[in-house]
């Protein structure tokens, strides 16, 4: 490392707002650390202020391909980790009962043809027969990876047990072949919506990142640069509107996401900047849930004159 | 350096931020790279690394400013002690006020922190004392003399205009008094326990729940929550498997090597079993209103592990609470169901023959029944029928009395004669109580 920290900090957020996406300070540390420090990262936050969005940037920044394992109750190690593939297993089962002839051809007693079957080659639980799942997969890719498990909370707590070996010391144990180190350490990234409490022993072994809707500065920059064909009055108005928004009692909060995606649809309408109508009849881009909007369209007079300032 | 880490997790330990000593390790490595210089990345690594929740990250904001702003700043410059020189040759007695006028910031905070040391600021426990503490080092410091000594100088004023020098000691002197108890709050800080959280809790835990303060509702809110999840997390690992139905192919191959690849014994994926119903019965007449909105908070707070939960309150007539309560704000809808429901004369034989009216059917023999109230019926009809009829249908009734043991079966308390229908009755007053009633609710229940 000859570049300061504060200095690897500035620049992973230079490449990321590259890809159009602009991380606070909070986020490009997180980033800089687990890569320093090759510890996971568990992102908290609302939905839609990406998290998600945050692990496909780190893979293009550091150009490596990105694993994905969505979460769900459910989920287990046959779907997660590795499987066995019982079809060819059985095929060679069915081969090697024809081969044993040959093996035991003159074999003279039942010693020595046991003997001669323990010398024979047994590749019932072997590579071979090893299907890789996501995390199985991003342990043994030779180029290194970024490895996002999306919303970890979606998933039983017995599969936080299984991640903890992964997460801790990069390897996984499978009890016919041993355990299987990683080749190069991925950069982990975990991500949850809080349906659920994560365990402390998951926790304890991440950077933990809590992704928070963003300011009004800050979100100017991301629409800037997501959708930059916007004028600056519009953006400024739209900002605005979305941050009078969340200090509203609403069911579901409009997160940057449902910003981008108004934005877009307001180009989309030509619009040069935002008055009552428009925000009306758009207004279902925003929020998705009926009561919402039903709340929010009798505040939309008082949010479009605040956010014309 | 590494001393500065460790007070700093003492203090976030201090304010109820759990870091477990692997996270202390990890913060110590992250520490050597990036170093104390540049605050704002200290304060970023720091909060990824100790504080992994969104109410943990808040604390820890408030704790870093806090610790580090003492730490940090720069000595403030001396030049002002430069320009007072002339009035130093003036006479000054005590060695306080001799001190204050010549010694540097930094000496006057060594000889600070030498009289806290002597005071046994360390021992400092709660926020009350810090003003005992600030006192205690004042006095090992000589400020009695120093003020005396500032009257005689007063005294000798005859126009009632402060001399410069008796003007320069006092505000040496206010200055000295902030520094002595910016320093005392810092060692609370540090020492102590800061929201004296601990404390209350203990207190809270086993104090009469209908003695509880209105205004501790919050907190108490809270401290239940908490105690609640310890719970549900306990009890959501003994879930029972259940068969589901559905084959599993990995396991019955697995198995069935040994018949040559015949699929032979047949293995079954299994899932957690369907969670228990418990109902839950609350007395929130005048007398026991105050315990029915504890047992109702922890029992909401439960909806992990128990999903369906159906509640019920009465004094007179009774009516069912659940949907106000699943609606979210927990405090909310406990103030609207007492204020509903609450105030009358308790009436069982009425509340109990609402009771089975409504929902006779849904008792199975998965269904708990929890009732909570005194039994003080007015010298009403008691109606224990209907109670036995409710008790045969269903798994268990619980029947939990907020009054003391003694208390039972005195004046128009009949707590016998129902207590003959239900499968266990337990005395519940205080929280720490009302933990271990629901703790084997749940043992029994699943």
């Amino acid at each position: 490392m000859s570049k300061g920290p504060a200095k690897t900090i500035a620049d992973i957020t230079k490449g990321f707002a590259k890809h159009q996406y602009i991380c606070s300070e909070q986020i490009s540390t997180a980033i800089y650390l687990a890569n320093e420090l090759e510890k996971p990262i568990l992102i908290e936050g609302p939905p839609g202020v990406g998290k998600t969005e945050l692990a496909n940037t780190a893979a293009l920044y550091y150009k490596k391909a990105l694993l994905r394992l969505q979460c769900y109750e459910g989920l287990d190690e046959t779907k997660a980790l590795y499987e066995w593939r019982y079809g060819k297993q059985l095929l060679y089962t069915q081969i090697l009962k024809e081969q044993m002839q040959e093996v035991l051809e003159g074999a003279k007693g039942l010693k020595d043809s046991l003997d001669r079957l323990m010398e024979f080659e047994d590749i019932f639980f072997s590579e071979q027969f090893l299907e890789s799942r996501p995390l199985l997969q991003s342990l043994t890719s030779t180029e290194g990876n970024v490895l996002l498990i999306d919303e970890v909370d979606k998933a039983d707590e017995e599969f936080e047990a299984l991640l903890l070996e992964i997460l801790s010391e990069f390897q996984v144990s499978i009890p016919e072949l041993g355990v299987k180190k990683a080749v190069v350490k991925p950069l982990v990234i975990l991500t949850s919506n809080n349906s659920r409490e994560i365990g402390d022993a998951l926790k304890r072994r991440c950077l933990h990142l809590y992704i928070p809707f963003p300011d009004a500065r800050l979100e100017r920059e991301i629409i800037k640069a997501r959708v930059p064909e916007i004028t600056k009055k519009l953006q400024v108005q739209l900002v605005d509107f979305v941050q009078g928004l969340r200090e509203l009692d609403l069911k579901k909060l409009p997160a940057i996401s449902e910003t981008i995606d108004w934005a877009k649809t307001l180009i989309l309408l030509n619009a040069e900047e935002l008055n009552q109508d428009l925000a009306k009849s758009t207004l279902n881009v925003l929020l998705k849930h009926q009561q919402d909007i039903d709340i929010v369209q009798k505040e939309v007079p008082r949010l479009v004159m605040a956010s014309d300032g | 350096m590494e001393r500065v880490l460790t007070d700093f997790v003492k203090t976030l330990r201090n304010a109820n931020i759990q870091v477990s000593p692997a996270e202390t390790l990890d913060a110590t490595e992250v520490l050597e790279r990036v170093g104390y210089d540049n605050r704002e990345l200290l304060k970023n690594t720091l909060a990824l690394t100790l504080s992994k929740t969104p109410y943990e990250k808040e604390k820890f904001d408030d704790c870093f400013d806090d610790f580090f702003n003492e730490r940090l700043s720069e000595p403030k410059e001396n030049k002002d002690s430069e320009e007072d020189n002339f009035i130093s040759d003036q006479k000054v007695d005590s060695e306080l006020a001799e001190s204050l006028l010549q010694s540097s910031n930094a000496d006057i905070e060594l000889s600070i922190s030498k009289a806290g040391e002597e005071a046994e600021i360390r021992e400092i426990k709660y926020f009350t004392q810090r003003a005992v503490f600030s006192r205690r080092i004042l006095d090992i410091m000589g400020v009695a003399k120093l003020e005396e000594e500032l009257n005689l100088i007063g005294q000798n004023n005859r126009d009632g205009v402060p001399s410069d020098l008796e003007q320069k000691l006092r505000n040496e002197l206010t200055h000295l008094r902030e520094k002595v108890s910016n320093f005392v709050q810092q060692q609370f800080l540090l020492h102590g326990d800061v929201s004296g959280e601990q404390l209350r809790e203990q207190v809270f835990k086993s104090m009469n729940m209908g003695q509880i303060d209105r205004s501790y509702l919050h907190e108490v809110h809270s401290l239940v929550r908490r105690m609640a999840k310890k719970l549900a997390n306990m009890h959501s690992r003994r879930k029972k498997n259940f068969r589901r139905g559905k084959l599993d192919i990995r396991k019955t191959i697995r198995d069935n090597w040994v018949n040559q690849g015949i699929l032979f014994n047949l293995r079954w994926s299994y899932k957690k079993v369907d969670r228990p119903k418990i109902l839950v019965i609350c007395d929130v007449s005048g007398s026991v209103g105050a315990y029915a909105r504890f047992m109702l908070m922890f029992l909401f707070s439960l909806t992990e592990v128990v999903s369906k939960i159906r509640a019920f309150v009465f004094s007179s007539h009774l009516g069912e609470v659940t949907d106000e309560f699943k609606g979210g704000n927990l405090e909310n809808s406990i103030e609207s169901a007492l204020s509903k429901y609450g105030g009358g004369s308790t009436d069982y034989s009425h509340a109990l023959s609402d009771f089975v009216s409504l929902c006779i059917d849904e008792i199975d023999k998965k269904t708990t029944i929890v009732i909570l109230g005194d039994a003080r019926n007015n010298f009403g009809p008691e109606k224990a029928d209907l109670l036995k009829s409710v008790y045969e249908r269903s798994k268990q009734v619980y029947w939990l009395n907020p009054e003391g043991k003694y208390r039972w079966n005195t004046g128009d308390s009949v707590m016998n004669t129902y207590s003959a229908y239900c499968t266990k009755v337990f005395e519940c007053g205080t929280l720490a109580q009302l933990e271990r009633v629901i703790s084997t609710l749940l043992k029994t229940a699943i």
